[in-house]
């Protein structure tokens, strides 16, 4: 053996420039994971902000997309952690965090965030609006599901004019409550890199709003492409109304974003501070595919010039190119913000402390940081949400004044039973 | 008070309290006890069974070997840095530990910008590949040989 292993290990050039021992390892520390983990994480704030548009700011063009959008939300906020347990390596010690809580490390603080997020907003505004649907489905509904209606109505099977006043009240204020934190959730992660100061590309005070407004356009984008999705499934009519709102709101959201982002760069381009040649680099070589044509271009330019141009001449454009418009600018928004979160996470760790030096990343294919590990725990929150949409969403369920007028589009007004 | 409210109650109750006994249980009992950590980890990392012996026992029937490590320039290197671990093989001689993979020649001398000047690199692509490096240099006595 000792013959044939005469080859030494190679170790690959993969660096260039004055680079530190400690940074000339195979691969970053923070590997394609901690790429999904804001990126997942910024899906859910975004989708609840979208919700929060027809609950809070009464946009009611938004209604039939209101209950996808907070289910989206809560299906991707339960797999938000998944990344971080994977990439830690040992998910069975999960529950150490919970049991020995730490207040000072930011990345422990997530926990308080997230469970506050989790607990305290995203399933109680769910379980307000959803709750005279689970009495009524809890009576109308056979077997396991009858039984889990009658389960999510934790008892309270009162649906008078009153309670279900009260209902809408709570959920009303829970919505207000939740855009703040949903601000928090999302800032919190932009605040994780942002207060890295040592790190010239993270250490930026901008950085949680640059997260928080991303997470705003993917959110929306992600509703759009949800909506879009589920009525093709269901050979279902789109409402365009709430299609052309879903636009505009994406337009505006992604300008400000934009604005903001150029914001920075201008900036940092003007200060010019010590590490600027190296990042000058970075933007032009090492991430010149992800950060030029995957975020610039991909998931700003042409995205903001598709719904741009939806916005000036909206009439005059047929309703199927119309669709197919907007169905592509929330794709390439989508990926784009997948750019977005590479060129934070992947981008802050490519170049070294002594800011003279590069090192490289190839993402590999199976592995707990490949692309692999990344795609099945990106189709996870699909799936749940599919589960989520068959018991929540069905079209085999009674639709009932609540949920038509929380925005259920299943059946026309005529059809709805009344409580 | 209305019913849902009185039942959220109820529930944040029960979430709290099972929260609260399930860490009275899980929390293990030597946990604080010096810092934020189990404190009988300590004891069970010193109770692991030792892997490497140390130089001392190598000394113990190489001493030839370590004598002329000692007078040369790798003198400062550890022999199961390059041998591996040698414990098993310090309690019972008939178990070898001689696992080089002459990865450990390339570990210190594969070029790279970040070493300093005086420390001997060369290229493992360039630098006769295929060969082993101890048919030209002697590690126990880099200026010799063989």
């Amino acid at each position: 053996m000792t013959e044939i292993t005469n080859t030494v290990i190679e170790v690959l050039p993969r660096f260039e420039g004055y680079v530190y021992p400690n940074e000339a390892g195979p691969h970053p520390l923070w590997g394609f994971l901690i790429v999904l983990y804001p990126y997942i994480t910024g899906l859910v704030a975004g989708a609840f902000i979208m919700a929060s548009l027809v609950r809070v700011f009464k946009v009611r063009e938004l209604e039939p997309v209101y209950r996808l959008a907070l289910l989206t939300a809560l299906s991707f906020l339960l797999c938000a952690t998944l990344p971080l347990l994977f990439h830690l390596g040992h998910p069975e010690r999960c529950l150490e965090i919970m049991m020995t809580p730490h207040f000072s490390s930011p990345m422990a603080m997530f926990g308080f965030v997230y469970a506050w997020y989790l607990m305290a907003v995203l399933l109680l505004e769910l379980w307000f609006d959803y709750r005279q649907d689970f009495v009524r489905w809890a009576k109308v509904t056979p077997g396991l599901k009858g039984a889990l209606y009658h389960a999510l109505t934790v008892g309270v099977t009162d649906v008078s004019p009153a309670a279900v006043a009260l209902d809408n009240k709570l959920g009303w204020i829970l919505s207000i409550i939740g855009i703040p934190s949903a601000f928090l959730l999302h800032g919190y992660v932009g605040f994780i890199f942002g207060s890295i100061k040592a790190n010239p590309w993270w250490g930026n005070v901008l950085m949680p709003i640059i997260f928080i407004l991303s997470a705003v356009v993917s959110g929306i984008a992600l509703c759009v492409f949800n909506y879009m999705v589920l009525t093709w499934i269901r050979r279902r009519p789109l409402d365009v109304r709430c299609l052309d709102a879903m636009g505009m709101f994406l337009f505006y959201a992604l300008v400000v974003d934009a604005a903001v982002e150029g914001l920075d760069w201008l900036h940092r381009v003007y200060s010019a501070e010590e590490g600027f040649r190296v990042l000058q680099y970075m933007a032009r070589e090492k991430l010149f595919y992800t950060l030029s044509i995957g975020q610039a271009t991909i998931g700003t330019l042409l995205p903001v010039l598709l719904l741009g141009s939806l916005q000036l001449i909206r009439r005059s454009v047929p309703e199927l190119v119309r669709k197919r418009m907007y169905f592509g600018s929330a794709f390439m928004v989508l990926v784009g913000v997948l750019a977005m979160r590479w060129n934070v996470v992947i981008g802050g760790q490519l170049f070294s402390k002594s800011l003279r030096g590069v090192m490289g990343y190839k993402l590999e294919f199976a592995g707990v940081e490949g692309w692999l590990m990344g795609a099945v725990l990106l189709s996870l929150p699909f799936i749940i949400l599919t589960v989520c949409i068959k018991l929540f969403l069905s079209e085999s369920l009674p639709v009932t004044e609540a949920a038509h007028a929380a925005g259920d589009p299943r059946l026309e007004p005529e059809e709805v039973v009344t409580t | 008070m209305p019913p849902q409210i009185v039942r959220l109650v109820l529930l944040t109750i029960t979430i709290v309290g099972s929260y609260l006994v399930a860490r009275f249980f899980l929390t293990p009992s030597s946990f604080g006890r010096y810092g934020w950590y189990r404190g009988e980890a300590l004891e069970e990392l010193s109770s692991r069974p030792r892997s490497f012996a140390g130089k001392k026992a190598c000394e113990e029937c190489h001493s030839d070997e370590c004598l002329k490590l000692s007078k040369a320039e790798h003198h400062g290197l550890s022999c199961e840095g390059c041998h591996g671990v040698g414990q098993a093989h310090a309690d019972n001689p008939d178990i070898k530990i001689d696992i080089r993979t002459f990865s450990e020649c390339a570990r210190c001398h594969e070029a790279n910008p970040s070493r300093p000047k005086w420390l001997k690199q060369i290229s493992t692509k360039t630098h006769y590949p295929g060969q082993k490096c101890t048919e030209c240099h002697v590690p126990h006595q880099p200026q010799e040989v063989p």
